[in-house]
């Protein structure tokens, strides 16, 4: 005979409930009494700089005995999980953080702890370090500096010389522009597209000629007469070089870009390190026929490299005090290696790293030591500007970052390449957007 | 007569209302609280400025562009993905040889994640070696710039938004079909109806509730979608693909503005309430007896 089912009964549902509360009222707290944990969060996906820092946390936990969990995003997810799991009750006691206007809103409010004595045991690069209020709450392990490459063995082929103006720079990409073995090659591949990608890698030709978008009193003066004159400048040499681009470079990002120099499609790109790694692996030939060089102006006086910034944050969680420990254990030895997790793309921002034997022993840093020895060039050298459009302004603040978050300047390149407005009409409409920008 | 399962009936009712509540209700009055205050960011201590936000979002231009963007976006999305989906379905109505076959293959763009779909058409419609601009430059069309000019870019975020949810209207107005009884066909050709005919007079007539349900969920979810365009366009170039939803998460999420993006969520939401509730008026879901 089957039993017809009825549903349960009310002492079932009672006991049921009683037991699931008290089940769930009693043993978490003793799981936490036992285990001391450091959660960190990890902005950089790559697998082998995964490795290094679960290699740094097994050896802490092996030294130490606090566990630390590397919950690993994209970078440009790491600040909203990290906002996530301070709404969510559990913060990460270490975040990686990509953007400084990130830094000054954890900071302002309250979400950080200032990890000012240990910034300032190292001797940082110019332009890295961003202070809120007088205190440091990032430690940095990347400059990201975005520049010129260029093909070396064209440049030789066509008796070519490394480029000091914008014109020269032009005539270079249309003369590497044509045909070659049935391929289509360009001159230059640079992203136009509403991206960050945009934002770093087609701007810096900008700071060359000396424009710039705040004053020390955050006036927009990116509306200034000077300012619009070398702007449109700007836009009527960029309005020719994009003549010599592929097509698609409103959809290319930063895979894209550094595929059509690894290709062999463009002969000129902008990028960081990252590129001579990729060439490593899938077009040795060009790793080795490489050229380097800041972003020109127009007339040969100027130049300038686009900064990026990577680094960390400490939470201000219960395990602050530990995080910050954590962070002085791993800034020797594991620091080094976490760098050389993405060698000649991690450009240390810490200027003692570069005299590190342990650091320069690395092979791709010695391979191209004539390369890291022009990165830290860029550092030393006092006529090379370095700046991006969220760093502009006497210090971190919101403003320079809603504009760079809202595409002022893609748009305006958008503008001139895509519906071939006049530069200056172009240069008008950005000022327009950025006041919008500013004032909302 | 209560009824023993009466119990069940209420559990579901009463579970399904609190969960209704909890994940719907409540993410709305959240948005719409939201919009009444000022913050930078979710951890931001939020300032109250009442309509302060609505105010000033609906004075920049951005706004007006996004909302006449999503309702050309959603407008012929929907147009297209019934049209060509009532003439698939009427296609894979009829019997042929490896029906099946072809009606699973109709089935699989929705069967696909979005990225997935989003990076196929991207690869698909790059510039320099996707397979459609190979095709359109040997075929002697030149270089289609799919994402390159605002107007090609509008169109190839509908195309791609056509491809992937065009089998949702095949599927459902197959089933539509194939309920209506032969009797009434068969009836139009003893009085002489053709084809033409047939189709306007027995067909869609009699696929009016289902395409009334279709239309009603695809003006829904096409008003409202976000990943897709997200993935291809960021809402660019020059902002020709960005509506709503888009501006709603940039203000929120990237320009530091979450009173700002909460109250174009908001705009939208009640936008997309009125024309739900006009368009039950116009076609109610039951008949009227």
């Amino acid at each position: 005979m089957t039993k017809r089912f009825q549903g349960p009964s009310r002492r079932t549902l009672l006991t049921t409930g009683a037991g699931i509360a008290a089940a769930a009222a009693f043993p978490m707290p003793a799981v936490h009494a036992q285990t001391k944990e450091l959660r960190f969060l990890n902005g950089e996906p790559a697998v082998d700089s995964v490795r290094a820092l679960r290699v740094a946390a097994a050896q802490y936990e092996k030294e130490k005995g606090i566990k630390v969990t590397i919950d690993t995003v994209p970078s440009g997810d790491a600040y909203t999980r990290t906002v996530a799991a301070i709404k969510g009750g559990r913060p990460y006691d270490i975040s990686t953080l990509i953007f400084v206007a990130h830094v000054l809103t954890l900071a302002n409010e309250g979400q950080l702890t200032p990890i000012t004595d240990l910034v300032n045991k190292h001797k940082w690069g110019k332009r890295i370090l961003f202070p809120v209020n007088g205190q440091h709450y990032w430690y940095m392990y990347d400059y990201n500096l975005c520049w010129l490459f260029y093909r070396k063995d064209l440049y030789e082929a066509n008796k070519l010389e490394q480029p000091k103006t914008w014109a020269q720079l032009l005539e270079n990409c249309r003369k590497l522009s044509g045909s070659e073995g049935g391929n289509q090659r360009f001159g230059m591949a640079t992203p136009v597209g509403n991206n960050d990608a945009t934002n770093w890698m087609s701007i810096g030709y900008m700071w060359a000629e000396g424009v710039s978008l705040f004053d020390d009193s955050w006036k927009n003066i990116f509306a200034s007469d000077e300012n619009k004159k070398r702007t449109a400048a700007y836009l009527d040499f960029f309005g020719e070089m994009y003549k010599t681009m592929p097509p698609g470079m409103t959809q290319a990002s930063f895979g894209q870009i550094t595929a059509a120099y690894s290709s062999g499609q463009a002969a000129h790109a902008p990028y960081a390190g990252r590129l001579i790694e990729i060439l490593e692996q899938r077009a040795p030939k060009l790793a080795d026929s490489y050229g380097m060089m800041p972003y020109p102006d127009s007339s040969g006086k100027g130049a300038a490299v686009n900064h990026g910034y990577d680094g960390w944050v400490v939470g201000k969680t219960p395990m602050a005090e530990e995080a910050v420990k954590f962070l002085e254990w791993f800034s020797d030895a594991h620091y080094i290696n976490f760098l050389h997790s993405a060698p000649l793309h991690f450009q240390p921002p810490r200027l003692d790293i570069y005299d590190d034997p342990r650091w320069r022993a690395h092979p791709l840093i010695e391979k191209h030591a004539g390369a890291v020895k022009t990165m830290q060039g860029f550092l030393d050298d006092p006529n090379i500007t370095i700046r991006s459009i969220d760093t502009e302004g006497p210090g971190p603040d919101l403003r320079p970052a809603k504009v760079f978050e809202s595409w002022v300047f893609p748009e305006m390149l958008q503008n001139k390449v895509l519906k071939n407005m006049p530069s200056q009409a172009c240069v008008e409409e950005a000022v327009a957007k950025m006041n919008r920008v500013i004032a909302g | 007569m209560r009824s023993r399962y009466d119990w069940v009936i209420w559990t579901f009712f009463w579970g399904g209302l609190a969960l209704t509540a909890l994940f719907v209700g409540g993410p709305v009055l959240n948005a719409i609280w939201l919009s009444l205050h000022q913050a930078s960011s979710f951890i931001a201590e939020p300032k109250f400025v009442g309509l302060g936000n609505y105010a000033r979002v609906v004075q920049e231009p951005e706004f007006w562009s996004a909302m006449a963007n999503g309702l050309i976006y959603a407008l012929s999305a929907i147009v297209l993905q019934v049209v060509i989906g009532i003439a698939f379905a009427m296609v894979l109505n009829q019997p042929f040889f490896g029906q099946r076959l072809v009606r699973g293959l109709a089935t699989l763009p929705y069967l696909l994640p979005t990225v997935v779909v989003a990076l196929t058409f991207q690869w698909l419609a790059d510039g320099s070696v996707g397979l459609l601009t190979v095709i359109a430059r040997d075929l002697g069309l030149g270089t289609i710039p799919w994402f390159e000019q605002p107007a090609t870019a509008r169109a190839s975020v509908i195309l791609a938004s056509v491809w992937l949810w065009t089998p949702f209207v095949t599927i459902c107005v197959l089933a539509g079909l194939q309920s209506i009884p032969p009797a009434l066909y068969e009836a139009a050709k003893v009085d002489g109806a053709g084809p033409v005919s047939i189709f306007f007079h027995v067909t869609l007539p009699q696929l009016k509730p289902v395409l009334t349900v279709v239309v009603l969920l695809r003006a829904i979810w096409m008003f409202n979608k976000f990943d897709v365009i997200w993935l291809l366009t960021k809402g660019g170039p020059l902002g020709a693909t960005e509506h709503l939803p888009i501006l709603a998460y940039k203000r929120a999420f990237s320009l530091f503005d979450v009173g700002g993006g909460a109250a174009v969520a908001t705009v939208s939401f009640l936008i997309l309430m009125a024309a739900v509730s006009t368009y039950l008026w116009m076609f109610p879901l039951e008949e009227k007896r």
